[in-house]
């Protein structure tokens, strides 16, 4: 299960997040921590390497992308791997819905076509779509070019 | 936290910067009004559905009023033909998540798309129905869910299969119809239609062994398409691996070649996940794990950190197990220790203590004390345990590894760390006698300076246990007075209470002991008095140099023979009156627990936590228990009390459970009862046991309970004669009967009439190791030798076709009762023959030992040889007959 998919600015404030199967009071404990984590390790990384944690039985994949940060969490099957894996597509999607490595601010004008990639990449914890070009078309309604 | 979490625009001054500046939920959801306007501006929609989103997003919830409010104007949408706002509108719509009343607003709409010709329409509906239906709808959609599993477009069909996986936990019984089209989409040429009908397809198929067996020998010979899906294979391969374990034969493992195959897959996910699969593999051989362990060699040096931690991971893991096979790859594991990421650097450095050698300790200690200034508190404590663990290896060692607990116990730290050095330097002294005097001055050095309370009472108490032991008690008697000065009341309490233990131990400090607890009479806090004059009471004299009573020395070491849980309850349900409280009115049983909880806390052993004599002192507390019973006052002394043995399942109605005490010439059965039922009060509780199938045994005295109120346990007792010194066989089939009375739970008072009832619990048998004491040797040879062969009896034993030698082992262990000396109850795996050495204590005082020689031949066929030396040539024989009819 991909337990949580989130997105921050530079000062650790929250653009997106959105979690599966984790219960509302424990929420804010895995914002602050992972907000935290990316404070103490993201500075001076390059973009889009992949960092990597685990907290308990539970992996954290993260990275920087423009200014902003991103941090998938999974558990059980959603691994380190599996977890590079997700975090390779959602990177790949937001820089292209984007053109570049995103400013904050572009991040969000693009807001609404990102979220609509999210909702393409996972389907409530589940890896659904893994090619960027196929979400592209996708959140425009368009079968995938291969059909 | 290094960030304040203040949503994004809280604290910006820069206002062209965000779209979203002083976003705020009120106006977004006005302007959520139009999407009622009978002219739709597509472009507008969209907006406000971002908005929306962008407050959900952020953790912003709303009303049941407001989602409700939102989501019928959302519905209106669906009448534009905007290609992008549709695809808005579904989305909205999952996030929402409208309640079962309202969505029957919104399935005509998704029906009509869910048919529709445009293929992305049809995906989207399936996504949506399936996140917001629930049984009844999923019923009339169903036929259009299977058609869409086969569906060409590889979106609809993932679509579907995606669903299915969800609804799955939902509603089970209707997507397990599904599986011939599912059983068809993992045929798929698209990759990720088969990776999500494989997921699906193992889900709803994952009891049926046969089918999973099926499913994973034919893809294993076809083709999987993508890395996702193959990792999914080699997942179900090791299960199917794992469950046919006990039937393979001898010779090469089934799948192994599709394991080691993986291994040279191009996707690196793969390649781990066969590595991993491998190093998982139960009874794995060298020559099987060494081609894993090259591949995760060769990743440690990767320049991506998450195949860096991935292979480090693999290899702490393979390093519990299989420490040998991993050595080779220290080196490149010692590199890691500067790894800028902590967590690949804290897993490197706990697998290279769990591979490295004695050699290598002193070398290994200097880089991590480099390392522990830069880590966090949770990687230290993984250090800390990994260097316990490493010092019970290396006993020799303990010099080095106990002066860097007691360095870093000296350095910064919270809680959770602290605890978890001065545990293990409590298990330090425990297991390593000469680590004693330097471990004990290590903590008492801690305590000058610690700001835990709880610590410094906890090693205030082990001092206690342990300091008058010691060559020099009298050293640290100044560390344990600072705190009477120096602390707060708690702490002084403790301190109070250990002086008086070196007072009663150490009968040359006595005097002094004396003075200071005197000094401790004038202490500000009640706690810290009324100890110190209790003290000063009980070791009684004028503080002269005289032996202390045995008594006292109860008094003080010995545990409180109540639990405190009970004790708790008892004194909460004590009403002050005339009539003082009575600690013998503390019921002394303990509440049968949770299996769960029993599991948490039978873990591992902690430090502080543990309590050296705490079997022992269950015995104790049984002899007096039964002792205080008239009926069984004659019985002589108790030779042995069984574990409770459970005579109802977990979470029932009334939870009991039986301990069988032996005595020479009856057993006495106690059983221990709970109610569970608040609304129930039971009366003239007894067990009543029908003895037709123990006919040696006869009956001859009971004591009911009289009362048994919720959630307050209590025990009632049968006791039974047998011929004296026979160890007499049998099977016990018993019904608890009661009177059952109704109790009101406002005011707690039970009603005046009651009824009778009763309830069947499970069988009891009283078998041969109930007259066996397990009683360790700490030199099997010696005892051997000095036991002598006047009563040796030697025979050997067929043991039948057995699933692996451990089982066969522990199987005659279990049957004997005997307790396995030096180690010999583990073997190591795959090994063909072993031999088990096992010694206790007959009924009648008769010492016995055991030595078991097993072999297992390749069709599994398990012979041993049983050897008796006992005291006694009936004994040696009676052992030969449980193994004979066992």
């Amino acid at each position: 299960m991909i337990l949580a998919v989130l997105f921050a600015n530079s000062e650790g404030n929250i653009l997106v997040e959105r979690f599966n199967g984790v219960p509302a009071e424990e929420r804010l404990h895995w914002r602050s921590f992972l907000v935290k984590l990316g404070a103490e390790n993201l500075r001076g990384v390059k973009n889009e390497e992949l960092l990597v944690a685990c907290h308990k039985s539970v992996y954290i994949v993260y990275t920087v992308l423009g200014d902003v940060s991103i941090y998938v969490v999974g558990k059980d099957e959603y691994d380190e791997l599996a977890l590079s894996e997700v975090i390779f597509v959602i990177t790949s999607a937001v820089k292209d819905v984007c053109g570049k490595p995103p400013t904050e601010r572009l991040f969000l004008d693009k807001y609404g076509r990102i979220c609509l990639c999210l909702d393409e990449i996972v389907w409530k914890g589940l890896l659904e779509n893994t090619e960027k070009d196929r979400i592209k078309r996708l959140i425009r309604l368009k079968p995938p070019t291969e059909f | 936290m290094a960030q304040p979490l203040v949503k994004k625009d809280d604290d910006r001054d820069d206002e062209e910067y965000s779209p979203f500046l002083g976003i705020e939920k009120g106006a977004v959801l006005q302007e959520a009004r139009v999407f009622n306007d009978p002219q739709l501006d597509s472009r507008r929609c969209s907006q406000v559905i971002t908005k929306l989103l962008y407050l959900l997003n952020q953790g912003e919830t709303f009303t049941k009023v407001e989602a409700t409010e939102v989501f019928f104007s959302v519905t209106k949408l669906f009448q534009s033909r905007d290609i992008g706002l549709r695809r808005m509108v579904y989305l909205i719509i999952k996030e929402l998540s409208p309640s079962a009343d309202e969505v029957i607003i919104v399935t005509s709409s998704l029906m009509k798309d869910m048919n529709s010709k445009t293929d992305m329409y049809r995906a989207n509906a399936i996504r949506v129905l399936c996140r917001i239906t629930d049984g009844t709808l999923l019923t009339q959609i169903e036929r259009y869910l299977k058609q869409a599993i086969v569906d060409k477009n590889p979106v609809v069909a993932s679509a579907a299969l995606v669903s299915g996986i969800h609804l799955l936990q939902t509603n089970p019984e209707i997507v397990k119809r599904w599986s011939n089209e599912v059983q068809e989409a993992v045929q798929s040429r698209a990759a990720l239609v088969q990776f999500h009908a494989l997921a699906l397809l193992h889900q709803i198929r994952q009891n049926d062994r046969l089918a999973v067996s099926k499913l994973v020998t034919s893809l294993t010979r076809g083709t999987v398409r993508s890395p996702l899906a193959q990792c999914l294979l080699i997942r179900y391969t090791s299960q199917v691996i794992r469950e046919s374990a006990g039937n393979a034969q001898m010779g090469d493992r089934p799948f192994y070649d599709y394991l080691e195959g993986c291994l040279r897959h191009k996707a690196e996910m793969v390649i781990f996940e066969a590595a991993r699969a491998i190093t998982e593999l139960h009874g794995v051989t060298t020559r099987e794990l060494t081609p894993a362990i090259t591949v995760l060699q060769l990743f440690l040096s990767s320049s991506k950190p998450v195949l860096r931690f991935a292979a480090v991971r693999t290899l702490n893991k393979v390093a519990m197990t299989h420490p040998m096979a991993v050595t080779n790859c220290n080196i490149d594991m010692e590199s890691l220790i500067s790894d800028q990421n902590r967590s690949i650097a804290t897993l490197a450095i706990t697998t290279l203590l769990k591979t490295g050698n004695e050699s290598s300790v002193d070398r290994l200690m200097k880089q991590i004390t480099n390392f522990m200034s830069d880590i966090a508190d949770e990687f230290k404590i993984v250090v800390v345990e990994a260097i316990r663990s490493l010092c019970l290896k290396f006993p020799l060692k303990y010099r080095a590894l106990m002066n860097f607990l007691s360095n870093i116990l000296r350095e910064e730290g919270g809680f959770e760390y602290k605890k978890a050095i001065v545990d293990s330097i409590v298990i330090l002294i425990r297991d390593i006698p000469d680590a004693k005097e330097s471990g004990l001055l290590h903590l008492c050095e801690f305590i000058e300076d610690c700001e835990f309370t709880y610590l410094s009472t906890q090693i205030l108490h082990f001092l206690g246990i342990e300091g008058p032991k010691t060559s020099d008690p009298s050293k640290y008697i100044r560390y344990i007075y600072n705190r009477v000065h120096l602390e707060n009341a708690t702490v002084r309490a403790s301190a109070v209470s250990t002086l008086a233990k070196f007072g009663a131990l150490v009968d040359s400090l006595k005097p002094r002991v004396f003075i200071l607890l005197r000094r401790c009479l004038f202490d500000s806090d009640d706690e810290v008095r009324d100890r110190a004059t209790l003290y000063l009471n009980t070791l009684g004299g004028d503080g002269s140099v005289v032996e202390t009573d045995s008594d006292v020395k109860d008094f003080l070491f010995g545990s409180l023979d109540v639990p405190l849980v009970n004790l708790e309850t008892s004194l909460k349900n004590y009403e002050a009156s005339e009539e003082p409280f009575d600690i013998n009115s503390v019921p002394k049983e303990i509440k049968s627990q949770p299996l769960a909880e029993k599991k948490a806390q039978s873990k591992k052993p902690t430090g502080l936590g543990v309590t050296p004599s705490a079997p022992v002192s269950t015995v104790d507390a049984y002899e007096k228990l039964l002792s205080s019973i008239p009926e069984f006052s004659n019985f002589g002394k108790l030779f042995k009390s069984s574990a409770p043995v459970e005579l109802t399942e977990p979470e029932t109605e009334y939870a009991v459970n039986v301990v069988k005490h032996i005595f020479d010439s009856h057993v006495v059965f106690q059983y221990n009862c709970t109610n569970t039922i608040p609304e129930q009060l039971l009366e003239n509780v007894i067990v009543a046991v029908d003895a037709s199938e123990a006919e040696e045994f006869s009956e001859v005295a009971s004591k009911p309970l009289a009362s048994l109120p919720y959630d307050t346990p209590g025990q009632t007792f049968l006791a039974f004669e047998r011929p004296e010194g026979v160890p007499a066989v049998g099977k016990f089939s018993n019904t608890l009967r009661f009177i059952v009375k109704e109790v009101d739970p406002t005011t707690g008072e039970a009603e005046e009439d009651g009824v009778e009832d009763e309830y069947q619990l499970e069988d009891l048998e009283v078998v041969p190791a109930d007259y066996i004491l397990k009683v360790p040797v700490f030199n099997f040879r010696n005892a051997w030798e000095s036991m002598g062969p006047d009563f040796e009896r030697i025979d050997e034993y067929g043991l039948g076709q057995r699933e692996s030698l451990t089982e066969a082992v522990n199987t005659v262990i279990n049957l004997l009762g005997l307790q396995p000396c030096e180690g010999t109850e583990v073997l190591a795996s795959n090994s063909r023959s072993h031999t088990c050495l096992l010694s206790g204590v007959y009924i009648g005082n008769v010492k016995v030992l055991v030595r078991l020689s097993f072999g297992i031949d390749s069709s599994r066929e398990v012979a041993m040889k049983l050897a008796v030396r006992s005291e006694d040539e009936a004994v040696s024989d009676a052992i030969h007959e449980i193994v004979g009819s066992g």
